[in-house]
């Protein structure tokens, strides 16, 4: 069963309809890379299924469960328990400034779930602050830390709270180009242990290596689905092929 | 100018510093929750909520606290029937004329730090799942206070200031003391003696925030 259905969601912001009709699915351990050009309604794809826009019209349904069905969202009790299946990284990381690396991580996870003690919030912090590999940046305020650094712990933050889905909205796109390699190899680690990614991305190689599925997204629709294969080497449509042509070279 | 003269003035004078320094902790310590309140309410969807922090912040801002003051403690009690209930002491009813007056000023402030946190602050708390109550307390109160901090040392320096404006209601204070003492011994010190006061209390304060603003730098 799909983890993530959304059904012909649509979407306006004042006049300009950025996602017209939209239809896709997500299976566990998918990879899915979404690509498009600037204004073509991926990031508010993305952003609507943790609920930070809200749709006007279809469906989202998360691991079985309706998070807006035909327009209609579901209590927000219910809602707030669904998006707490996903973790989501920003292209600007959005650390908590005032609150060093290890608050950054332990915060949430305290406030989400008061029966962990301080040792147990610390020692997950620890291993996933290990995991990408900035453990000795603990004390560190994210001032202190370089742009490829803070998403790193971004991601750390994310996974705190066990998600079964990963957004990724341009994980790497305000960083220097030297800074995005660190950021696309943690992100590849997390794709080796099958957690199901949704990546928003400009990085075409990123997508074309370990995406298992692209969308090629063009003026609020999917224009085009497949497999990194299909959409890099045979692209069937007429937009495709021109965005691939600007965007590989 | 001998000594003993200095001691005899400096005396109730101090007493009079008591009075500024008690109404000074009062109103800070009321006017400050008071004021980010009123911040909270004129940002509330609900639009009562804002109209009525918006006209109370208008009214507060847009009127001398001289007037508000004689408007509380001489005003209000003339008021047909319901003035008997509205009479204050004086040291009170200049407690509530300054803390509305600075929750005002203060909810301006709020304002101004709310508006320099950036907007992925709060989505981060919601896909963190925070509670709007949770991101309030945790993420944002603790920036908008670093925003803050160098407009509320300045509105702290003007309250101690504003303090002889108890002379107003003839609450003794600083400032009542040296002037009569000035009328009746036709001495300037007492006046010199005045300002030392209060730029003592001022220079305390002084460090006082350079201390929180260093508490408070996240750099």
């Amino acid at each position: 069963m799909a983890l993530i259905q959304v059904e012909h969601v649509k979407k306006s912001f004042e006049k300009l309809q950025v996602l017209k009709d939209v239809s896709f699915s997500v299976n566990p351990g998918d990879v899915i890379a979404i690509i498009g050009s600037s204004g073509s309604g991926k990031s508010t794809l993305l952003r609507c299924l943790i609920h930070l826009e809200n749709v006007d019209g279809g469906s989202i349904t998360v691991g079985g469960k309706p998070m807006v069905e035909q327009g209609v969202y579901a209590p927000p009790a219910q809602i707030r328990q669904i998006t707490a299946q996903m973790g989501m990284v920003f292209q600007h990381f959005h650390l908590f400034p005032h609150l060093n690396v290890e608050k950054n991580l332990t915060l949430p996870l305290h406030l989400h779930d008061k029966s962990l003690s301080k040792a147990e919030c610390l020692q997950k912090c620890k291993e996933l602050l290990q995991k990408v590999g900035l453990l000795e940046k603990l004390d560190a305020l994210p001032a202190h830390l370089s742009g490829g650094q803070k998403q790193r712990v971004a991601i750390a933050r994310a996974l705190m709270l066990n998600p079964q889905i990963m957004l990724f909205d341009e994980p790497t796109s305000a960083l220097d180009p030297e800074l995005t390699a660190e950021v696309l190899f943690t992100m590849q680690q997390l794709a080796k242990e099958k957690m199901t990614m949704v990546v928003v991305t400009h990085e075409m190689e990123f997508a074309q290596r370990v995406a298992n599925r692209v969308l090629f997204m063009d003026g609020g629709e999917i224009v085009e689905e497949g497999t990194p294969q299909q959409i890099f080497e045979h692209p069937q449509q007429a937009r495709t092929q021109q965005f691939l042509r600007t965007a590989l070279h | 100018m001998d000594f003993s003269y200095l001691m005899k003035i400096a005396g109730p004078m101090l007493e009079g510093a008591v009075a500024s320094v008690g109404l000074f902790f009062i109103c800070i310590v009321i006017s400050l929750p008071l004021g980010f309140l009123f911040t909270l309410m004129a940002r509330s969807r609900f639009f009562p909520l804002r109209w009525i922090a918006n006209i109370f912040i208008y009214v507060m801002r847009g009127t001398p606290l001289l007037l508000q003051l004689l408007f509380i403690y001489f005003g209000l009690p003339v008021i047909p029937v319901i003035g008997q209930y509205l009479r204050f002491g004086r040291f009170m009813a200049a407690c509530i004329g300054f803390t509305l007056n600075y929750a005002a000023y203060f909810a301006e402030i709020f304002r101004g730090g709310l508006l320099s946190i950036d907007k992925g602050q709060y989505e981060a708390s919601q896909v963190l799942g925070l509670t709007r109550l949770q991101t309030t307390w945790h993420i944002i109160l603790p920036q908008m206070v670093r925003v803050a901090l160098p407009s509320l040392a300045n509105e702290a320096i003007t309250l101690v200031k504003d303090t002889s404006l108890l002379y107003a209601v003839s609450v003794p204070e600083i400032l009542h003391y040296a002037q009569t003492a000035v009328n009746r011994d036709l001495n300037i010190l007492p006046f010199v003696v005045a300002a030392a006061i209060y730029l003592i209390l001022n220079g305390i304060l002084t460090l006082a925030f350079k201390q929180l603003e260093k508490k408070f730098s996240y750099q």
